[in-house]
């Protein structure tokens, strides 16, 4: 059984475009034209990779949430 | 005391201070020249240098390619081509993940007692001298210092020193090439057996960590590893200090002594001041560079121009930080909340790093001075100040207060 999926948001307004994300998870994660990050698909498969973005953001513009119960995933410790 | 940049001639004009400066009107890519004659694109409006910071074809590690321009009249240690800031692309990127996990916001929340105790402890030694005191010498120039070596376990090695050091490190004209080239090499020694003492002898602090996650990413050498950790000894000191000075300065002007209060009274009103304060005033008067500087290693365009590969842009923080495409005109509204970031600690990769740290320094510092000091006030009108200058910044040298 595959783990549950998880939704990525990114808040436009925090983000400077540190083009961290996008390097550590290229899956779920790019800079947009106008050097903000976006997500590459409405929800993603939880990974680490898309946790250390998270974690590592250097505003903490970044969010993973569980898709269904809505619970913050990521960053969180 | 370590011997600060020389003051000014004393037949200069009196230099106005940082927040009465004019700042150019933020408009399309524009050409000027660095004190060396080197051409350069200005970009002054907010989306332009938002695009530009962020963008992949432009770089920092080219400005120090063997075919590129000069840029600075003296050496300086933000050319050491080994530093992080100084790297681009995937080279840059493993650096900075090495430290980044230290220096996110939640990371840094918890240093906040830490940070807490200093400012502390130096505020109430201040109020204890007496009035009037120079606040400078008491408390904006110690405190970054005071508070990096705290966080990487300095305490007991001599302080002083590395003030002198990165004094040097950052100046412009206050120093000659070889005294500078000098402190350069004693502080990356310094650097170097620090890297070596605390990968012996691991503790809790911050180079130790740095030590240790650089060890087990691989790929970092001890020479960036040198340069990153004397990198935040000057980044806690000169920036931090500037910004400190300068916002009271600004804050002690007799028309915000209600927001003074104010900021005394209530940290949240520090941290919104803060924020305010760090967008409208800038760190200095850009006169060895208009902006923060990229070369192109694309041909890009940028706000309607294009910038050939090979040329240089400066991207001027401070007319974008007033771009009224973003901010409101007119007076500053110290408490009301920013909106968007400002652009004060850049965008893109190389954001700095210690953002949050310093964000957390100067609410503090000021939450606290006002507090203990609600009445505090300029003990000299402000045309009589004597000025520091530095690389990219300029604060006062002292700055004596009454209350
Ligand atoms: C008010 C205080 C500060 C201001 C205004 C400031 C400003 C800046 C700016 C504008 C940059 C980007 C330069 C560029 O893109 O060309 C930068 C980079 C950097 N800052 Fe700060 N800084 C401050 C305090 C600090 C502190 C306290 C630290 C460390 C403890 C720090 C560490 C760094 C580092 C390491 C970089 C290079 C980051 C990289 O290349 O990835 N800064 N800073
Ligand atoms: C890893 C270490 C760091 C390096 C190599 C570095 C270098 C730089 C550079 C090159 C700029 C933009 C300068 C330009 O090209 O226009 C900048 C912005 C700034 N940095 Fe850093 N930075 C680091 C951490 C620090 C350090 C070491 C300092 C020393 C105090 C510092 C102070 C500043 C200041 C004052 C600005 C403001 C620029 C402005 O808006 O005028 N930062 N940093
Ligand atoms: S790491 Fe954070 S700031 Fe950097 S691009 Fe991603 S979301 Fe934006």
């Amino acid at each position: 059984m595959s783990p549950d999926p998880v939704v990525v948001t990114v808040d436009q307004t925090r983000c400077i475009g540190s083009g961290l994300c996008a390097r550590t998870a290229p899956d779920a994660l790019a800079l947009g034209p106008n050097g903000r990050a976006i997500p590459v698909h409405p929800t993603a498969a939880p990974s680490h990779t898309l946790t250390e973005a998270a974690e590592m953001c250097p505003v903490e513009a970044i969010a993973v949430h569980h898709a269904t119960t809505g619970e913050l995933l990521a960053p969180i410790w | 005391m370590t011997t600060a940049a020389h003051p000014e001639a004393p037949d200069a004009q009196p230099l106005v201070p940082l927040h009465c400066l004019l700042h150019a009107e933020p408009g399309p890519p524009r050409q000027a020249a660095l004190p060396t004659g080197t051409p350069v694109w200005v970009l002054s409006r907010h989306a332009d240098v938002r695009q530009a910071l962020a963008h992949p074809g432009f770089g920092r590690a080219t400005l120090h390619a063997p075919d590129a321009p000069p840029l600075t009249l003296t050496p300086n240690i933000l050319d050491d081509p080994a530093s992080m800031l100084n790297s681009d692309g995937p080279d840059h990127q493993q650096i900075r993940r090495t430290v980044q996990r230290a220096f996110t916001p939640r990371a840094i929340e918890r240093w906040r007692p830490w940070v807490d105790g200093v400012v502390r402890e130096l505020v109430d030694e201040l109020a204890a001298s007496g009035s009037p005191a120079d606040v400078v010498a008491a408390l904006t120039k110690p405190l970054p210092v005071r508070v990096i070596s705290r966080l990487m376990e300095l305490e007991g090695l001599d302080i002083d020193r590395l003030g002198h050091w990165s004094d040097h490190a950052l100046s412009t004209t206050a120093y000659t090439a070889d005294e500078i080239r000098t402190a350069i090499r004693e502080f990356s020694e310094f650097g170097y057996q620090l890297v070596v003492a605390r990968r012996e002898n691991p503790g809790e602090d911050l180079v130790s960590s740095l030590v240790q996650a650089a060890d087990q990413t691989g790929g970092v050498t001890e020479e960036q590893l040198t340069s990153l950790t004397i990198g935040l000894v000057i980044a806690g000191h000169e920036t931090t200090m500037t910004s400190f000075g300068n916002a009271l300065v600004y804050l002690l002007d007799p028309q915000h002594a209600d927001a003074w209060r104010r900021v005394g009274e209530d940290l949240s009103a520090a941290t919104a001041a803060t924020e305010q304060i760090l967008r409208t005033v800038p760190l200095g008067d850009r006169t060895s560079a208009p902006g923060l500087l990229r070369r192109a290693v694309a041909d890009v365009e940028i706000g309607g121009v294009l910038i050939p590969e090979g040329a240089i842009i400066a991207c001027d923080a401070g007319s974008a930080n007033h771009d009224p495409a973003v901010y409101p005109t007119g007076p500053t509204d110290l408490f009301s909340p920013l909106g968007a970031p400002s652009l004060t600690f850049g965008a893109g990769p190389h954001h700095c790093l210690g953002a949050w740290l310093a964000r957390m320094e100067l609410e503090l510092g000021l939450h606290h001075l006002a507090r203990v000091l609600p009445d505090l006030r300029l003990a000299a009108p402000v045309e009589d100040i004597a000025w520091r200058t530095g690389l990219l910044t300029r604060s006062p040298l002292r700055l004596d207060v009454a209350w």
